[in-house]
């Protein structure tokens, strides 16, 4: 019982979950709007409950397969507050109908679920189980506008991509079994120091273990589903997977790769590579790979939900500039980054998504002129997509200048160039969507403004948290870094 | 008055911009509100009054007087929101609180968007406040960062029919220049230890002796950072060869936001520059001041020579300000005191001259829908304004002869300092300056002499050109007293400068 009051927040969303379900069956009519009330209350009660895990200190539940520490509650945080907006976006959303909103809630909570274990997960076989969960969920909800081809097209491609990533995630933590006889990340870590794995063994686990995470972290060149997935879902579940897949992948990345791969070294606060397999260099070509790939692919984009899937993958590669340099700064500026990023997608989601609804497409072309229909949301997306890339006075440039700040702080100066390039690049793709969105000022359009007092609120409630991340940077930095006191080998 | 003003003064313009930006929309003329231009003029005001009265408070506080204040803000980077006015920075402050109300009050009436365009030029005072005051290079950048973004919506959305390809080749070389600059600051505050962007701790060669590897080679950091710095700040003055969008912008952007760019975005480039390299690398500076010279003797002689040719009154306008940038330049290679008070006064003086031509180019393309002065065989197009337009023939005049520097006029001041201080690094620099300005004086009096004198042409345009309205006298006799007395009573304004500017040479010569 004792375990269950340490995972109170999974708890918590599961009780959600089931009565959704069970007012799903049971609710007919309008009483089914009850069930999206419900779902953020839920989501919020599970909320409070993080904040009060954070005062019970770090401990392990289920025989020390969930670990309870900063990480995994900063993770959990995040994940919540992604699906509650996602619940609340998708209430007026004509990309999915109001009969089927139970079926998305319930999708979405599931998924939430998985992703808040998956967080905690100290043992790589619920690790493997969270994020196939997640991956299934997924794919459901990527293939939720069936009557859509492309939204059918994009569930196929996901499911086929992470069965394989499944497979080989399940592969490498076979490998590692059969080695040290372990499948808590802690007891393979004592393992490894014991006794080191030959080099081209531990290759073939950590390129296995690259090729899943890879996948879902959306790294280049396994990134290829992120544009297609994006761009084929319903525009509110396409913010809800691009934010929380990644950060899916990064939440177990971290542990894995820093719990498990290295070891304590001279300096405080950083680590060192274990072994003689200098895993780091595959990851920073990566991260150099995939910022370029995401920034020029994103260039050429006409529809602007492929052009946002391809700046996901683009901020993918940066975030693998804070894992890859082993430095607890590092790592805090990865957590800072997709706090910032959470705020930025999803805002950015829901503004295109209520376009999709305005003008039934998602091309740059048929935005010309929203402007001046829809002021409001149109400084919202312009201020979200530049928080994206990274461009002054957004706190997004604050994000990514402590990552850049931290690679060319462990000499890898070339990185650093890259991801520059890659962000002056993607202010010019930003810059080409936001000026599609004014077109031809000067013929004023015949349709009238559409003005709507609760979309104003949903949006002040994504950018006013955005903004306060970036004006008190100094505490969401010092909270991001306090959430790394995990690694108690 | 209280030094927390200067936050006022930095942010009553965004604070005015936002205002507005969200005010209701009225239904009368189209929309657009009158209540919305009052409150971005008022907002631009009060940063501009606030402005004047701190730099009023510089006067006589000695040689490291300086108004501002200083809160941490990111304090794991020890970056901290210092900003303060100081002796170098204060007549470029004085220009943006000068320039800026005049480009919304030359707004006034702007038919479409009108809110839109008034809330981002409050955007871009706001941004060049901050860069202007800012004592922390974290700071310095994000808000002169924060200005390349405005210009692109400003050109994109209001331009002529070229806009958005001269939008686009705007934002993707002011992108470029901004990521070398950020790349710049990354590596000081990362070679300095404790690691600081605070220009005070940076500052007296603490990067000298500091060294960095790439692909085996060792590089010392002082050379790597100014030469991105220098790269960074040559693409939005812009510096030949990097001016080819600036041209186009020219060409493209409305009469105000090229004001905006030219008088004021260019002046803050080289602000920018001059503070960064006398403080941060002084040595790189001294070893690198000919390659300055250089640069600015070719910007000189090849826009001159370029702005000779010109058939249409912005191009002219447009490669007079790059020849001008290079006059400035060889003020801040000089490393002379004379020659950096006048590169200070000149960034000042002739943000303030090219936003009179500039807002009257706009007055007279406004009228006569075009801005060609001369055809390819250098027939007049126009001419004979005198006759219908005094006013605007006598500001045109008084314009240009401060532009060119006569006396009594701001433009004398600032180019025979720099003169003075040229001379000292080579004779024969001064000789490039007297050919610059002759070619200048020819094309210019030239160019005045096509549209304002002669008979009146009868093209279809100019029959009912009517002489300035009394909202636009409003806003030019401003400029033109500020002309006037720039160059009749320099006195105060030198004093303030040069205390300072001979603090940031003892650095570069001990």
């Amino acid at each position: 019982m004792n375990d269950f009051v340490r995972v109170l927040p999974e708890t918590c969303i599961a009780l959600t979950l089931v009565f959704v379900l069970i007012g799903e069956i049971t609710y007919y009519g309008e009483r089914v709007r009850l069930l999206s009330l419900l779902s953020v209350m839920g989501l919020g009660a599970a909320l409070i409950q993080v904040s009060i895990s954070y005062e019970q200190g770090n401990s392990f539940a289920f025989s020390n397969a969930v670990s309870v520490d900063g990480l995994s509650l900063f993770f959990k945080s995040l994940f919540i507050v992604l699906a509650g907006f996602s619940v609340v976006s998708a209430a007026r959303s004509s990309e999915i109908p109001a009969k089927r909103r139970p079926e998305f809630y319930v999708l979405v909570l599931t998924s939430c679920l998985a992703m808040c274990l998956a967080a905690g997960s100290a043992e790589l076989l619920l690790s493997f189980v969270a994020l196939q969960a997640v991956n299934i969920v997924g794919h459901l909800l990527a293939g939720f506008g069936k009557r859509s081809l492309r939204s059918a097209e994009a569930g196929v491609k996901y499911l086929v991509l992470f069965s394989v990533s499944g497979v080989s995630f399940l592969y490498a933590t076979g490998i590692l079994l059969s080695a040290t006889h372990a499948l808590n990340i802690y007891d393979i870590h004592k393992a490894l120091v014991a006794n080191p794995l030959p080099r081209i063994q531990m290759l073939i686990v950590f390129m296995l273990f690259v090729l899943s995470l890879g996948s879902q972290m959306a790294a280049f060149p396994l990134s290829l589903w992120a544009p297609d997935v994006i761009e084929g879902a319903p525009t509110p579940i396409a913010g809800f997977l691009s934010v929380g897949v990644p950060a899916t992948g990064f939440a177990v990345a971290i542990r894995l790769f820093l719990a498990t791969f290295t070891e304590a070294s001279e300096v405080h606060g950083q680590w060192k590579v274990l072994g003689d397999f200098q895993w780091t260099e595959v990851l920073t070509l990566l991260a150099g790979a995939t910022m370029l790939f995401g920034a020029f692919l994103s260039l050429r984009q006409t529809s602007a939900k492929r052009m946002l899937g391809c700046l996901v993958v683009a901020q993918t590669g940066y975030y693998l500039m804070g894992l890859l340099v082993l430095d607890e700064v590092g790592v805090a500026a990865v957590l800072y980054n997709l706090l910032v990023g959470l705020f930025a997608l999803i805002g950015a989601f829901y503004v295109l998504s209520f376009f999709h609804d305005e003008l039934g497409s998602d091309q740059l072309a048929d935005y010309k002129g929203v402007l001046n229909r829809a002021v409001p949301e149109c400084i919202c997306l312009v201020l979200f997509l530049f928080c994206v890339v990274g461009v002054p006075p957004l706190p997004g440039f604050l994000a990514k200048f402590t990552l850049i700040g931290v690679v060319i702080r462990h000499g890898q100066l070339s990185l650093a160039a890259v991801a520059i390039l890659a962000m002056a690049l993607s202010t010019i793709t930003v810059s080409r969507l936001a000026f599609s969105l004014v077109g031809d000022f000067r013929t004023p359009s015949s349709k009238p403004r559409r003005v709507s007092p609760q979309r104003n609120i949903f949006l002040a409630a994504i950018l006013v948290p955005m903004l306060f991340v970036g004006v008190f940077a100094q505490f969401f930095l010092s909270w991001a870094g306090r959430s790394l006191g995990f690694i108690f080998w | 008055m209280s030094n927390r003003f200067i936050s006022l003064m930095i942010f009553a313009p965004l604070l005015g911009a936002l205002l507005q930006a969200l005010l209701p929309q009225s239904k009368t003329q189209g929309g657009e509100g009158a209540s919305a231009r009052w409150i971005a003029l008022g907002s631009s005001l009060i940063g501009s009054i606030v402005a004047f009265a701190l730099s009023f408070g510089l006067q006589g506080q000695g040689p490291d007087a300086s108004i501002g204040v200083s809160h941490p803000w990111v304090g794991s980077y020890a970056i901290t929101y210092d900003v303060a006015i100081d002796g170098l920075n204060v007549l470029l402050v004085l220009l943006v609180a000068l320039v800026f109300p005049i480009l919304i009050a030359a707004e006034w009436n702007q038919k479409v968007g009108r809110r839109g365009m008034q809330g981002l030029l409050l955007v871009l005072q706001t941004a060049f406040f901050g860069a202007l005051c800012a004592q922390d290079i974290f700071v310095q950048f994000f808000f002169w960062a924060m200005s390349s973004l405005p210009f692109y919506f400003l050109i994109g959305i209001w331009g002529g029919p070229g806009r958005e390809r001269a939008a686009s080749h705007g934002i993707a070389a002011t992108s470029l220049g901004n990521a070398f600059l950020f790349a710049a600051l990354v590596l000081i505050y990362y070679s300095v230890d404790p690691h600081s962007f605070s220009l005070h701790d940076l500052a007296g060669a603490k990067l000298s002796g500091k060294n960095l590897e790439i692909g085996g080679f060792e590089l010392s950091i002082a050379p790597v950072a100014f030469a991105l710095v220098s790269l960074g700040l040559a693409l939005r003055a812009p510096v030949w060869p990097f001016h080819g969008w600036f041209t186009e912008a020219a060409k493209e952007a409305p009469a105000t936001v090229f004001v905006a760019l030219a008088g004021v975005s260019a002046p803050v480039a080289t602000y920018i520059f001059v503070k960064l390299c006398y403080t941060l690398f002084p040595e790189t500076l001294a070893d690198s001041a000919r390659w300055i010279e250089g640069f600015a003797v070719i910007n000189l002689l090849v826009f001159g020579i370029s702005a000779v040719a010109q058939k249409r009154l912005r191009l002219l306008m447009a490669f007079f300000c790059l020849g001008e940038i290079g006059m400035i330049l060889l003020g801040v290679g000089s490393l002379s005191s004379a020659g950096i008070v006048g590169a200070t006064y000149q960034q000042m003086v002739l943000g303030i001259g090219l936003t009179g031509f500039g807002l009257l180019i706009g007055i007279i393309e406004e009228r006569l829908g075009h801005d060609s002065f001369s055809d390819l065989e250098g027939k007049r197009v126009i001419g004979g304004l005198v006759t219908q337009a005094p006013a605007v023939s006598l500001f045109g005049g008084v314009l240009i002869a401060s532009l060119l520097g006569f006396p009594g006029l701001g433009g004398f001041v600032g180019h025979s300092m720099l003169v003075v201080g040229s001379y000292s690094v080579h004779p024969a620099i001064v000789l490039f300056i007297g050919a610059a300005l002759l070619m200048g004086v020819y094309y210019l009096f030239n160019m005045y002499k096509l549209v304002f004198l002669g008979t009146p042409s009868q093209s279809d345009g100019q029959a009912g050109f009517k002489d300035l309205s009394h909202r636009e006298r409003l806003y030019l006799v401003p400029l033109a007293m500020a002309l006037l007395f720039c160059g009749l009573y320099p006195k105060p304004l030198i004093e303030v400068v040069r205390p300072a500017v001979l603090t940031i040479l003892s650095m570069v010569k001990p």
